[in-house]
C-alpha cells in the first residue's frame, strides 16, 4: 500500500469511528485571509482594519515565535498542507523553501516599479523567481557608544578591523569599559552572521561562486575574522561570557552601556537604541559605515519577507496583501508602529528627508552598500552550514580548538552540507 | 531521657532540614523569578543581583493587565486580552485532558487488572510503551490526520493529543493502585447482591480516591507544560494556550525578561491552587476511613 | 496476588465479564490507536525512504538513513550528551524524588503547602524555567556566581558553560528542577497506599527505620517505582528546550532530539531525523524496560 494513501484510510476510519457528529465542514471563508507572522510583523489592529476597508478582505493574523513559525512551516508543509494563506519567510530559508518548492512565485503578481524599488527583493530570487516580497529591511551597521571613544581620546569611529581592535584596546586601557567589544559566540544564528560580516569586513567572500570554501587560506578574509574573534578574546576586549550570549543579549548589554561596540549592529535596532525610554546610553550611541581592510565598506541584507505557499488557496487575496504592505505610507506605518526598517529605497530616503531615521545619512549610505550573503541566491543547504558554523565558532571562542582546526572543521562541514 | 526520646528528636531535626532544603530548592529559583518580575528592567543588567530589588515595581504586570503594553518598544494595545484567553485555553485544554484521562484510565486500567478479556496483556504493554515516543517523531503524521478531521486549532483536537500522550502513565499509575487494593472488599459487596459497576462506583474508586487525584494532578500538570504540540496544533488565540504565548515576548530586538518573569509567575497561579485544593484528596485517610 | 489466584480459579474468559473489559479499553485503544500508534508506524515507514523535500521523489532507500546516522560525528556526540543526560536526571530525580515523597509521607501539619511548593516547579512553563536559570548561571549577573563569591568558595565569576563537564551539568539540574515533582508524586501515591499497620508490626519486630524501610517500604512502593524510573528516563531521552535554551546548537550540550530537530525541520533531511527519533524511543524503551524488570523481579512478594 502507498505510504499517503495509508494514513488517509486511517484518517477516514478515525473520523468514521471518533468524531461521527462534528462536521468538517469548516469551509475557508473566502473573505478571509490567515497570515502567519513574528511578533514585529504583527501589524497593528487599526491598519488590518484598514486593509479590510480598502481590499474588502479580513486579515486574521498568527503570531508566532521566530523560530516556531519555522518549525510550523515545515510540519505543515512536509504533511502537504498551507501553514497560512501567506506566511513569514526569512532570507535564510529561500534556498530551502526554494528547492523544496513550497512557495508560489510572485512574478506577475507584483508590479514592477516596487520590486525595483526594492533592492533586497533580490535575495529571495530561486532561480530566478521572486518567492516572496520583504517588508522588513535588515542589514548590518557598526554602532558605537561615543562617549566611551571620546573618554578615551579617540576622535573617529574605526575605519579598519585593526584600528576596530586598536581602538577597543584604548578603551579597555583607559579603564572606559572592562569588554569594550560586543560579539556573540555562543552557538546560535547572530554568532554565524556577525562573522560573515568580519570576513567582509576583512574584503573576503565565504564562497566562491562554485561554493568552494575560500576561508580555510591564512590570508582570506574569513580566516582573518576567525583569527580576529581569537585575538579579541585572548586581549580580553570580548567578555569571555560571550560563549553564552545570543545577539539580543549583546544588544542589551549595548543598551546598558557596558560595551563600546555593537560590532554586528541591526540597522533596524538604532531606532531603539536612541529612544531613551528604552536605552541608558540614547544620547551617547551613533552608526559608521562598517570599517573595512579594503577600503570599501561592505555589508549584507538579512532581511525578511512574506511569501505566498504553494498549497495555499485564495493566492489571489494574499498576493493582495503582500502588496499592499509594500506600499509607502504602509511601509511607514509599519516602521513608526513596530519599529521595522522600511525595504523600499524611497521611502527609506523619504524618512531621512523628514529628519525620522536616527543616524540616516549614514543608514543610507550603508544601505547603499547592501550585498546579498551569497551571490548566487542562499543555497538550501545554508542553515546546516550556519549552524555548523556557529558550533565551530562557540568551540573557538571556549578554546577547544584553534583557529586553524576551526577553519577547516567549517570547510568541512560545508562541504558535507553541500554534497549530500 | 531515654533513647527513644533522643531518637525521635533526631527524627525532628532531620524532617526540619529536609523541608528547609526542600523548600530552598523549589521555592528558590520561583523567588529568583518573582524578584526579577519586580525588578526595574534598567536594574536587570546592573552591578550585582539583590536578593530583593532595591526600587520594586510592578510595570511588568500592569503591562500584562493594564490598558495599554509596549511590545518592540512600542505603546500597543494591552497584552491582556491575549494574556487572559491564552490562560482560559490553557485552563480549559488542561482541564478537559485531565478529566478525559482519569475517567477512561479508572475503568480502563480497572479492565487490565480485575477482568479477563483476549489481548489484555499485550494492549496494556503496548499503551504503556508509547510513553517512550518523542513527540517529533509523530507530529507530522499526526498533524496530516488532524487537517483530515478538520481539528486544527479546536478544543476537540488538542484535548485528544493531550489524552493521547498522557492516558499511559495515569493507566499505569491506576494499574498499580487497583492491584494493591485487597479484592476481598469487592467480593464482599458481589455477595450482597451489588453488580459489578455498582461495586466499581461505589466501593474501588472511591478506595482509590488517592491514585485517582495522583493521576490528575500528573496529567493536569504534564498538559500545561506543553510546549511543541500546542505550537503546531493551536496557532491562534481560539486555542492557543499560555505556553505558546509567552515565548512571544521573547522578540527580535527586545529580551523582554521583566514581562516573561512576570507573565510566569502568573502562569503558576492556576495549577498551584487546583494542587492545593486537591491535595485534601492524596491522603491516605480516605482508604481507612472507607475499610472501616 | 490473591486476586491473581481467585481470577486464575474461574474459567477462561466469561462472555459478560470479557465485553465490559473490552468495552473500558476500547477508548484506549481507538484513541492510542488512531492517535499515537497510525502515525507511529507512518514514521518507521517514512524511515526506509529518502523523505527531503529539497530533492526530488521519495525513493526507497531500505536502512541508508539508519547506517548514515552510525557513522555521522555530530549525531555521536550527541548520543553521548543524552547518555550523561539520563544517568545524571535519573540519579538525581528518583534520590530527591523519594526523599522528598518520604518527607511529604511523614509530615503531618502543613503538608499540603508543601506538596504544592514542591510541584511549583512543574508549573512554570517550560521556556520561562529555561530562562530563570540563565539568569541564575548568568556569568555576570547571575545569583549562583554571587552567592559562590560571597561564601568565599570562589574568587572570580565563572563563566559555566565553557566547560563541557559543568555546562551538562547544569543543564542537567534544570531538568531534574522541572522533573523531580513528577517523581515524587508518583512515590507520594505508591507510599499513600503502604498500609500503616505493616510498618507498626515492622516496629514490633524490632526493625529501625532503615531495615522497616528496605523490607516493608521499598517491595510495597516498587510498581510505583518502576514508573517512576521508566518516567524520569523517557524525559531525559527526550530532553529539548533546556539545552536548547541554555546551549543552543553547541555540541557540547546538543541532546539527541535537538539532533532530531535540526536534521529534519532545520536542514530538511526529513526521514533521516526521524530514523533518529525511531533510534531515541527505542534506547529509552530498552533501558526503562531494564528497570521495570529488574524492580518487579527483585521485590516480588511470595
Amino acid at each position: 500500500m502507498r505510504r499517503r494513501t495509508f494514513l488517509s484510510l486511517v484518517a477516514a476510519l478515525n473520523t468514521a469511528i471518533v468524531l461521527p457528529s462534528l462536521t468538517v465542514a469548516e469551509a475557508a471563508n473566502a473573505e478571509t485571509l490567515t497570515v502567519l507572522l513574528p511578533p514585529w510583523g504583527t501589524i497593528p489592529k487599526a491598519m488590518t482594519d484598514r486593509f479590510q476597508k480598502e481590499e474588502g478582505v479580513t486579515l486574521n493574523i498568527q503570531t508566532m515565535g521566530w523560530d516556531e513559525i519555522r518549525t510550523k512551516i515545515v510540519t505543515s508543509m512536509v504533511a502537504q498542507t498551507a501553514p497560512a494563506q501567506a506566511t513569514e519567510v526569512d532570507w535564510s530559508w529561500v534556498g530551502q523553501f526554494g528547492a523544496a518548492g513550497w512557495y508560489a512565485p510572485l512574478d506577475g503578481k507584483i508590479a514592477d516599479d516596487t520590486v525595483a524599488d526594492i533592492p533586497t527583493a533580490e535575495i529571495f530570487k530561486f532561480d530566478g523567481k521572486l518567492l516572496a516580497l520583504p517588508y522588513n529591511n535588515d542589514f548590518r551597521i557598526l554602532i558605537y557608544n561615543k562617549s566611551h571613544l571620546e573618554k578615551a581620546g579617540i576622535d573617529n569611529p574605526p575605519k579598519t578591523p585593526q584600528e576596530l581592535l586598536d581602538q577597543a584596546k584604548a578603551i579597555k586601557d583607559a579603564g572606559v569599559t572592562k569588554f569594550p567589544l560586543g560579539l556573540p559566540l555562543s552557538a546560535t544564528e547572530g554568532t554565524s552572521t556577525a562573522w560573515y560580516l568580519l570576513t567582509m569586513a576583512f574584503g573576503g567572500d565565504l564562497f566562491d561562486k562554485d561554493f568552494k570554501p575560500l576561508f580555510t587560506d591564512k590570508d582570506s578574509g574569513g580566516y582573518k575574522a576567525l583569527a580576529f574573534i581569537a585575538d579579541a578574546l585572548k586581549d580580553g576586549l570580548i567578555d569571555p561570557a560571550a560563549t553564552g550570549l545570543k545577539d539580543v543579549e549583546v544588544q542589551e548589554l549595548f543598551k546598558s552601556g557596558a560595551i563600546t561596540f555593537d560590532v554586528a549592529g541591526w540597522a533596524g535596532n538604532l531606532a531603539v537604541y536612541s529612544d531613551s525610554s528604552k536605552s541608558q546610553v540614547a544620547d551617547q550611541v551613533d552608526a559608521a559605515l562598517m570599517p573595512s581592510a579594503t577600503g570599501k565598506s561592505r555589508t549584507f541584507g538579512l532581511p525578511e519577507a512574506i511569501g505566498i505557499p504553494t498549497s495555499a488557496d485564495n493566492q489571489e487575496a494574499a498576493a493582495k496583501f503582500i502588496e499592499w504592505v509594500a506600499k509607502p505610507e504602509n511601509e511607514i506605518e509599519i516602521y513608526n508602529s513596530l519599529g521595522d526598517l522600511p525595504p523600499r529605497l524611497s521611502v527609506l530616503k523619504q524618512l531621512d528627508d523628514e529628519g525620522k531615521l536616527f543616524a540616516g545619512d549614514k543608514l543610507l549610505a550603508q544601505a547603499k552598500t547592501v550585498e546579498p550573503l551569497f551571490k548566487q541566491g542562499t543555497p538550501g543547504w545554508y542553515p546546516e552550514f550556519s549552524s555548523a558554523v556557529a558550533s565551530t565558532i562557540n568551540q573557538l571562542a571556549k578554546g577547544q580548538i584553534s583557529v586553524d582546526e576551526a577553519a577547516e572543521k567549517i570547510a568541512a562541514r560545508a562541504k558535507e552540507a553541500s554534497e549530500r | 531521657m531515654s533513647a527513644r526520646t533522643i531518637n525521635s528528636r533526631f527524627l525532628l531535626a532531620g524532617k526540619v532540614v529536609g523541608v528547609l532544603a526542600l523548600l530552598f530548592w523549589s521555592v528558590g529559583p520561583i523567588y529568583w523569578a518573582l524578584a526579577t518580575s519586580l525588578t526595574r528592567p534598567a536594574d536587570l543588567v546592573s552591578k550585582a543581583p539583590r536578593f530583593w530589588p532595591e526600587h520594586v515595581t510592578f510595570e511588568h504586570y500592569a503591562r500584562l493587565f493594564g490598558a495599554e503594553s509596549v511590545s518592540q518598544g512600542n505603546t500597543v494595545q494591552s497584552v491582556w486580552p491575549q494574556f487572559s484567553a491564552a490562560l482560559l485555553n490553557s485552563i480549559l485544554t488542561s482541564l478537559a485532558a485531565t478529566v478525559l484521562t482519569v475517567a477512561i484510565a479508572a475503568f480502563g486500567a480497572y479492565a487490565f487488572v480485575r477482568l479477563r478479556f483476549p489481548g489484555r496483556n499485550l494492549v496494556f504493554v503496548l499503551v504503556v510503551a508509547t510513553m517512550a515516543i518523542p513527540a517529533y517523531t509523530v507530529m507530522i503524521p499526526l498533524y496530516r490526520l488532524m487537517i483530515m478531521m478538520g481539528l486544527i486549532d479546536t478544543y476537540v483536537g488538542i484535548t485528544l493529543i493531550y489524552v493521547s500522550a498522557f492516558l499511559p502513565l495515569a493507566l499505569w499509575l491506576m494499574r498499580t493502585v487497583y492491584q494493591a487494593m485487597p479484592l476481598s472488599l469487592e467480593e464482599a459487596a458481589w455477595l450482597d447482591g451489588a453488580g459489578r459497576i455498582y461495586t466499581l462506583l461505589r466501593i474501588v474508586m472511591p478506595l482509590a480516591a488517592p491514585g485517582l487525584i495522583a493521576a490528575a494532578i500528573l496529567t493536569f500538570l504534564n498538559a500545561w507544560g506543553q510546549f511543541i504540540v500546542p505550537l503546531v496544533f493551536s496557532p491562534t488565540l481560539a486555542t492557543k494556550p499560555l505556553t505558546v504565548l509567552i515565548p512571544e515576548f521573547v522578540t527580535r530586538n527586545y529580551v523582554d525578561y521583566g514581562l516573561m518573569n512576570a507573565a510566569g509567575i502568573l502562569a503558576i497561579v492556576p495549577p498551584i491552587i487546583l494542587v492545593i485544593f486537591l491535595n485534601r484528596y492524596l491522603v491516605s485517610g480516605l482508604m481507612a476511613g472507607a475499610q472501616k | 496476588m490473591t486476586a491473581q489466584r481467585i481470577l486464575a480459579a474461574r474459567p477462561a474468559y466469561q462472555f459478560g465479564e470479557a465485553a465490559m473489559g473490552l468495552a473500558f479499553v476500547l477508548p484506549i485503544v481507538v484513541i492510542m490507536g488512531g492517535l499515537v500508534f497510525m502515525p507511529l508506524v507512518t514514521t518507521v515507514i517514512d524511515s526506509f525512504y529518502r523523505v527531503d523535500p529539497m530533492r526530488a521523489g521519495e525513493p526507497f532507500i531500505g536502512l541508508r538513513n539508519y547506517t548514515d546516522l552510525m557513522t555521522d560525528s555530530n549525531v555521536q556526540a550527541s548520543w553521548m550528551n543524552t547518555f550523561a543526560y539520563v544517568v545524571m536526571a535519573v540519579v538525581l530525580e528518583t534520590a530527591g524524588g523519594l526523599g522528598a515523597a518520604l518527607l511529604l509521607n511523614n509530615i503531618r501539619r502543613g503538608r499540603q503547602w508543601l506538596l504544592a511548593a514542591t510541584v511549583l516547579p512543574w508549573c512554570l512553563p517550560p521556556v520561562v524555567n529555561a530562562i530563570v536559570w540563565m539568569w541564575i548561571y548568568n556569568p555576570s549577573y547571575g545569583v549562583l556566581n554571587h552567592a559562590l563569591i560571597s561564601l568565599g568558595l570562589l574568587d572570580a565569576p565563572r563563566v559555566w558553560f565553557n566547560d563541557r563537564g559543568t555546562a551538562l551539568f547544569l543543564v542537567t539540574l534544570v531538568h531534574v528542577w522541572r522533573m523531580m515533582p513528577l517523581t515524587a508524586i508518583i512515590l507520594l501515591a505508591a507510599l499513600q497506599s503502604v498500609p500503616k499497620e505493616l510498618y507498626e508490626a515492622a516496629k514490633l519486630d524490632g526493625a529501625g527505620a532503615l531495615k522497616s524501610f528496605r523490607l516493608v517500604t521499598l517491595p510495597l512502593i516498587s510498581g510505583g517505582l518502576a514508573i517512576a524510573l521508566s518516567q524520569s528516563t523517557v524525559f531525559a531521552f527526550n530532553l529539548f528546550d533546556e539545552a536548547w535554551i541554555m546551549g543552543g546548537s553547541g555540541l557540547d550540550t546538543r541532546s539527541v532530539i535537538i539532533q532530531v530537530y535540526m536534521s529534519a525541520f532545520q536542514n530538511l533531511r526529513f526521514s533521516y531525523g526521524m530514523a533518529l527519533s525511531l533510534l531515541a524511543m527505542i534506547a529509552s524503551l530498552i533501558v526503562s524496560m531494564i528497570y521495570v524488570l529488574r524492580v518487579y523481579r527483585e521485590t516480588r512478594l511470595d
